[in-house]
């Protein structure tokens, strides 16, 4: 499919109540699904929350599992795609977990992505509950070639670059940013897609948990780098906006960054950076 | 980093906002009737007075105006009424000076001339009586301590800065003086030295024995990990006074934590055990 609509849903969570959560995640598809979207996204850990500290053991879930099961179901019976975060237990263990986005098809469960970089410093914790993802992964669907990262995992340019060498055309970040982090990302998101020249969309958490306000803000970002859509600041909204992968190819030929790319110097980032 | 007065500029537009939704929030989620303040007539809890009417509503906020004998003041207690009406809040005015004498009467140990120990009683008697509201009405106690006051320990521990939310908490006092002005506490409060009043004559900046203007520059310093002798070269200061004020806003930790426990067990409260507000 080339051209498809896409909803951005950034809401509030109720934390630790997974019902509540996929209650409301159920109204907005359905809303979404009023508004002829074929993919609907939620924000990070949007079906626990995201401050859940100890409690997180409580909460996490292998993947496939129970969730996933019921997202399936009603991705099937809405003929949606879905992608949310939730908190994931690993299979081989009892308490070892990963922050992660899950992508269901209406066929069914199609993949996750297992966020790699764990902010811990300011207010985030996350290194002290999860362990980190390894690989960035691109997923084959219906709606193209689809590639997912998480939150911090923006300020780090190879993992959209990755993604995007891989054939993504549609790069999906889901998030908890904080309202005094909303410069970074309000930056960040729109430099990935333009220097991967892929469509880009975001989708943050919004409301206050233990203090913190996340600002909301979701946005489809064009190849160009253009906000095609932009949900509100601060308050439960959803939007939807229209991916037209036929867009790309202008704008690669008008800014060939991957043309461009130079892998010779892809061997000194590491080098440099195992040495910092 | 440059430290100037620029600095500590905030958008008081957008700081009233969010400070407004947190109020809101906080009522909502903890499904309380509104919120109880200690009123001083002073512009940091004349100020979260404002915002908090401004965020629920007049019916939802009433503010304690609690003052005693020793430190009376009527240019206060007019301040406090003032906010009150300009905001549309409801105040109590309760003169807590027998409290205070019964304290005084009971105490074996009570030593009049000892005036810290004395003015925390009247700090800890006034919380006292927040909570009594907050309990009876259903309400939430809503601090006004500032980030200032707050890092250098200027408080009474379990007294003025006991509460269930501080909204003011992360803002520099003259950040709040910002907000003040914004959202229209009356310029007179905003340029009235500070005071926490638990002594006749007690002005905050002469006992911290520093103007807020530097010592929110040197505060802000130490909050971005500035050495003492980058903040005291950058503000013509001797390397002393910052030191002095770094070593009291690290030994004053005790004050802004729970009692220290002792680690015996499998989780401990305040240390692993590490559970979130459910708000």
């Amino acid at each position: 499919m080339k051209r498809f609509n896409i909803a951005l849903a950034q809401m509030t969570c109720t934390r630790a109540n997974k019902e509540a959560n996929i209650q409301k995640m159920e109204k907005y598809i359905q809303k979404a699904k009023a508004e002829n979207a074929s993919l609907i996204v939620f924000p990070e850990l949007a079906l626990t929350g995201y401050i859940l500290r100890d409690q997180i053991y409580e909460l996490a879930e292998t993947i496939p599992g129970p969730t996933v099961m019921t997202m399936e179901k009603i991705a099937k019976r809405e003929n949606i795609h879905i992608i949310f975060g939730m908190p994931e237990l690993s299979e081989k263990t009892q308490a070892v977990i990963y922050n992660t986005a899950v992508l269901v098809a209406p066929k069914g469960y199609v993949g996750k992505y297992r966020k790699m970089h764990l902010p811990t410093h300011s207010v985030f914790e996350e290194k002290r509950y999860f362990r980190q993802g390894y690989k960035p992964t691109v997923f084959e669907t219906e709606l193209g070639k689809v590639g997912m990262l998480i939150c911090y995992d923006a300020f780090f340019p190879e993992v959209s670059r990755i993604l995007r060498l891989e054939g993504a055309q549609l790069l999906v970040c889901i998030s908890a940013s904080p309202a005094v982090r909303r410069h970074f990302f309000e930056i960040l998101t729109v430099a990935r897609a333009i220097e991967n020249t892929v469509f880009l969309a975001y989708v943050n958490l919004v409301g206050l948990e233990n203090g913190l306000q996340f600002w909301g803000g979701s946005r489809l970002i064009a190849p160009s780098g253009k906000i095609l859509i932009q949900a509100k600041y601060n308050e439960e909204h959803m939007v939807v906006g229209t991916v037209d992968y036929s867009d790309i190819k202008p704008v690669e030929a008008f800014v060939p960054t991957l043309r461009d790319l130079r892998p010779e110097i892809f061997q000194m980032l590491q080098e440099l950076s195992e040495k910092l | 980093m440059e430290l100037t007065p620029e600095i500590l500029k905030i958008n008081p537009a957008a700081t009233a906002e969010r400070i407004k939704t947190f109020i809101k929030d906080m009522v909502k989620k903890t499904g309380t009737n509104g919120v109880v303040l200690g009123i001083s007539g002073g512009i940091d809890s004349s100020t979260v007075a404002a915002l908090s009417t401004l965020s629920l509503g007049s019916e939802k906020v009433i503010g304690l105006i609690l003052p005693e004998d020793e430190t009376y003041n009527e240019t206060d207690i007019r301040h406090a009424k003032r906010v009150a009406e300009k905001f549309r809040f409801k105040t109590v005015e309760i003169t807590i000076t027998p409290v205070l004498e019964a304290y005084y009467k009971t105490i074996p140990i009570f030593d009049s001339m000892e005036k810290i120990s004395r003015g925390n009683i009247k700090a800890r008697a006034r919380m006292i009586y927040l909570y009594y509201y907050a309990n009876k009405l259903n309400l939430l106690v809503c601090g006004s301590s500032d980030k200032s006051e707050t890092m250098m320990g200027y408080f009474t521990k379990w007294g003025d800065v006991a509460a269930d939310i501080a909204p003011l908490m992360d803002l520099y006092k003259t950040q709040v003086r910002q907000l003040a002005k914004y959202i229209g506490v009356p310029d007179e409060i905003i340029a009235k030295p500070s005071s926490p009043n638990l002594w006749r004559g007690q002005l905050a900046e002469k006992e911290l024995g520093i103007k807020y203007e530097t010592l929110d520059l040197i505060l802000y310093g130490l909050e971005r990990f500035m050495s003492t002798k980058e903040i005291a070269k950058q503000l013509q200061l001797n390397k002393q006074l910052v030191e002095k004020i770094k070593k009291r806003w690290l030994r004053m930790e005790h004050k802004r934590q729970m009692p220290l426990s002792l680690k015996l067990t499998y989780r401990t409260v305040g240390k692993d055990f590490r559970l979130y507000h459910t708000q």
